[in-house]
């Protein structure tokens, strides 16, 4: 249980490993192997000890009893980014494009701090925790907060280098004292953890009231980067009123906006082709005509093979045209081999066209350097 | 001193200017830093302090122009100042980011108006603001060009020169702003030093125009590339970098953030098409020979997929005992430890090509990409991501394609992120007027291993086949 699912690689599946089954695109759960339980879908079973033992990543495949029909699903090693896509959502979730933008314009590290509030649904704190030397995560609802810190330490997270505390920030701050409900573990002598964040990520309601907490929790000695995740336009002109006054710099607001395209295939319909379809068909009418010409002006002549068939009352039917580039009339499957194609792209049928503005601003507490300290350098250097 | 935060000695840094231009620079004891018309700095004045900072460079009369005593280019005729924190409120006025083309500030009239403008009448409108183009200025060229030489401070620069303006009287008090931030960008005398992360590598390779070289690509798209690859500080990872080691910059900051003393294990393998790999970006990056040597290997596609044997390398050289290779003399030595150097580097290629599989594939290169990626997932353990970065839709669409029809890779997606900037001012937030075009896009899939299909008792051959096109057709649909 304790050892970090996400961070890693593991080769084999073993008995008690977190995995991600992949159904589909929208269908990814997170499933705990035991050798005696059973995965089930609509399309039928999957024993995990059929599982348990392949490479991750193997596609396990089965036929179903009833139908005998052939089903599979892949099964991986979970990675924050996927398991942001299986997430169940107890709050509006940061997804992939916000989150890689932020962690990378704060140049997160192994070398980074952070301090992130609140929680929420746990998405962005697996991202955090795979990349960076140390996450404090914050969550001001008590039930999030229990569920949290369950699921964190299921996810071996807590263990590693994550510490989630019960804390309103807003209200509180972001101080880890002894006898606070925190994750967090003393050692004998501490009263109070050392944060000494240098990286902040705020996904709250009211930014304000907590930007003004952060002085006695950030680096002191080094440049600090903040960002602030808010919805709406008020929230951010507020913010930066606040950023101002408390000696953030550097300050901007950006978005960001993630597309996903899907790969597919429109079928190349020349005119030289569209063309010889219609005079195709006009070359049948007028046969078609022709034929009912001399059906009339003639007696019928069961015996005339020009007319050819005809219909029960002895009318001639006219043969359907036969040139037919583009399958008309059938239903053609898109990439169908016997036709042309041209690659496309089509955009998602719904788009996330607004998730939050995220307002960035950089802090240095300590603007001086210690002068004796550069003379001993420069002194050592002269020797 | 921690080089991670704070301005060391003996690296490079990235240098902010006035001009919103960036600046490689490399701090070397003892020496001075020109900034062309922004000024000069000794570099020993700012060793020590945290990076973020804002220098501002003032002369008080006492400064020796740098080409006297000192070892820099002969032809460097700025004069060296000396070096003071700027004040945060100075500061804050030029962090509007907009380049002049928004509002200024609402709350001027609240706040402070700036310092400059202080004592000067503005116009409620621009209703007798008459356009005179030049002739509104009063200064010649050739006056504020020897303001300039003089090395009067930005500040006097600039107040001489509202001062010589005609119709700056009908000018709005917005407009006067929107012109002494213009003309700050022009005089003013300060700059900040930065750490140079990947992300401000990339923004410098931008600001000079080497939009070819680095592909088009976009700090979101390359922090979306890191995350989407899921790299971390201990893993394996195949690379193809055409930008000359900017996308291996970007993986090793992620894996160790700049650190050479980290105890990680993680490794970049560089695969190139020439003859030997282009990692002339890492020439500005602050880790060692040493760390570079441990955490970045490099090989040729040809020996990538061609790998020697051990009897072919062996038949070529086998090294001497060490006692015997010591006692070697002179040339006979310096040939000894070529071949040896050579040896050591045919066995890493078959440690690096032998049954190891890999923890992700990132590539950014313009190589047809259906034809190299599903060779080089030969070698990417299963479950593991491949994110490809491309310039073009159209080049990652024929790849994706190619993914889907090979049972080998999961759910292919072509995935694009763009970065919005606002103008970032109370009360008139909105979105930057233009912006940077371009960023690229990526593809996205999992390496899986796919199962042999299962056989059920009553299962006819015909049967199997036809299920099997199905399979195939329910890829395609997720």
């Amino acid at each position: 249980m304790s050892t970090n699912c996400f961070s890693g690689y593991k080769d084999l599946i073993k008995e008690g490993d977190l995995t991600l089954i992949w159904v589909s695109r929208d269908n990814i759960k997170p499933v705990r192997m035991h050798s005696e339980e059973v995965f089930n879908t609509r399309y039928g079973s999957f024993p995990h000890k059929d599982i348990i033992g392949k490479p991750y990543g193997s596609q396990i495949a089965i036929r179903t009893k009833g139908s005998n029909k052939f089903a599979f699903v892949h099964v991986l090693q979970p990675t924050p980014e996927l398991w942001t896509l299986s997430l169940p959502h107890r709050t509006q979730i940061v997804y992939t494009p916000d989150s890689s933008y932020i962690m990378q314009r704060l140049n997160c590290s192994p070398h980074s701090r952070v301090i992130e509030a609140g929680t929420g649904s746990g998405s962005f704190s697996h991202a955090f925790a795979r990349s960076v030397g140390h996450l404090f995560s914050f969550e001001f609802h008590h039930i999030r907060y229990e569920q949290a810190l369950e699921e964190f330490k299921e996810h071996g997270l807590i263990d590693d280098n994550v510490t989630i505390t019960h804390r309103d920030v807003c209200q509180g701050g972001f101080l880890i004292k002894k006898g606070d409900t925190t994750s967090y573990e003393f050692g004998n002598n501490e009263t109070a953890a050392s944060l000494n964040a240098n990286v902040v990520f705020l996904d709250l309601p009211a930014p304000w009231d907590a930007i003004p907490h952060l002085d006695s929790v950030i680096a002191v000695d080094e440049k600090v980067g903040l960002c602030c995740f808010s919805p709406c336009i008020e929230q951010v002109d507020k913010t930066l009123d606040v950023l101002e006054k408390y000696g953030w710099t550097d300050v901007e607001m950006v978005e960001i906006q993630g597309r996903q395209y899907e790969s597919r295939r429109q079928m190349v319909r020349s005119l030289n082709d569209a063309l010889e379809r219609l005079r195709d068909i006009k070359r049948h009418k007028l046969q078609g005509v022709e034929r009912r010409k001399r059906m009339f002006n003639n007696t019928i002549d069961s015996n005339d093979e020009k007319v050819g068939k005809r219909n029960e009352d002895g009318v001639p039917l006219t043969e359907k045209a036969k040139f037919n580039p583009f399958g008309k009339g059938s239903r053609i499957k898109e990439g169908d081999s016997n036709y042309k194609w041209k690659e496309v792209t089509k955009v998602e049928a719904e788009i996330k066209s607004h998730t939050s503005y995220l307002t960035f601003a950089f802090k240095v507490v300590n603007r001086s350097r210690d002068d004796e300290k550069v003379n001993e350098i420069l002194r050592s250097m002269e020797k | 001193m921690n080089a991670l935060t704070t301005i060391d000695f003996n690296q490079h840094v990235i240098v902010r200017l006035p001009s919103k231009n960036y600046k490689i620079v490399e701090l070397k004891p003892n020496t001075s830093v020109s900034l062309g018309k922004f000024g000069a700095f000794e570099v020993n004045d700012i060793i020590g302090y945290p990076f973020g900072l804002t220098f501002e460079i003032y002369y008080d009369g006492e400064e020796v122009s740098s080409d006297e005593n000192r070892d820099s280019k002969p032809k460097n005729k700025i004069p060296i100042g000396k070096v003071r924190l700027l004040s945060q409120e100075i500061k804050d006025v030029n962090n509007d980011k907009d380049d002049g083309q928004s509002e200024p500030p609402l709350s001027i009239k609240e706040k402070s108006v700036s310092l400059e403008l202080s004592s000067i009448d503005s116009s409620a409108t621009n209703q007798n603001l008459v356009n005179m183009g030049s002739k509104a200025q009063e200064l010649t060229v050739e006056e504020i060009e020897k303001m300039k030489q003089e090395s009067l401070s930005s500040k006097e620069i600039i107040d001489k020169i509202i001062k010589s303006h005609k119709s700056f009287h009908n000018k709005t008090v917005y407009s006067q702003e929107k012109y002494v931030n213009r003309k700050k960008q022009k005089f003013a005398k300060y700059f900040t030093v930065e750490y140079l992360s990947s992300s401000n590598l990339l923004q410098f390779l931008i600001d000079k125009g080497d939009i070819q070289r680095v592909l088009d690509m976009s700090q979101e798209s390359m922090g979306m590339l890191l995350n989407l690859a899921n790299i971390q500080s201990e893993g394996n990872y195949l690379c193809m970098d055409e930008t000359g080691g900017l996308l291996v910059y970007f993986l090793l900051e992620r894996m160790f953030g700049g650190d050479n003393e980290s105890k990680s294990k993680g490794k970049v393998i560089v695969i190139h098409e020439n003859e030997h790999a282009n990692l002339d970006l890492l020439k500005f990056a602050n880790y060692s020979e040493k760390f570079i040597k441990e955490h970045v290997h490099t090989i040729s596609l040809l020996d990538f997929f061609e790998p020697p044997t051990l009897q072919e390398i062996q038949s070529r050289f086998t090294p001497l005992p060490k006692e015997e290779a010591r006692a070697l003399k002179g040339g006979k030595k310096n040939s000894y430890y070529r071949k040896l150097r050579w040896y050591n580097t045919q066995l890493q290629i078959l440690e690096l090509t032998g049954e190891f599989l890999y923890d992700g594939l990132v590539m950014a290169t313009t190589l047809h990409l259906p034809t190299l990626v599903p060779k080089l997932a030969e070698k990417i353990h299963g479950s593991r991501p491949i994110v490809c970065y491309g310039q073009f839709k159209e080049t990652l669409l024929e790849l994706a394609h190619t993914l889907y029809s090979d049972l080998r890779f999961l759910a292919p997606s072509i995935l694009e992120t763009r970065c919005r900037p606002y103008q970032s001012i109370r009360g008139k937030l909105h979105p930057l007027m233009t912006m940077k075009g371009g960023g690229g896009y990526l593809m996205w899939c999992h390496r899986v291993i796919p199962a042999p299909e299962p056989v059920s008792e009553n299962a006819t051959a015909a049967d199997s086949s036809e299920k099997l096109a199905e399979h195939g057709a329910k890829k395609q649909k997720i």
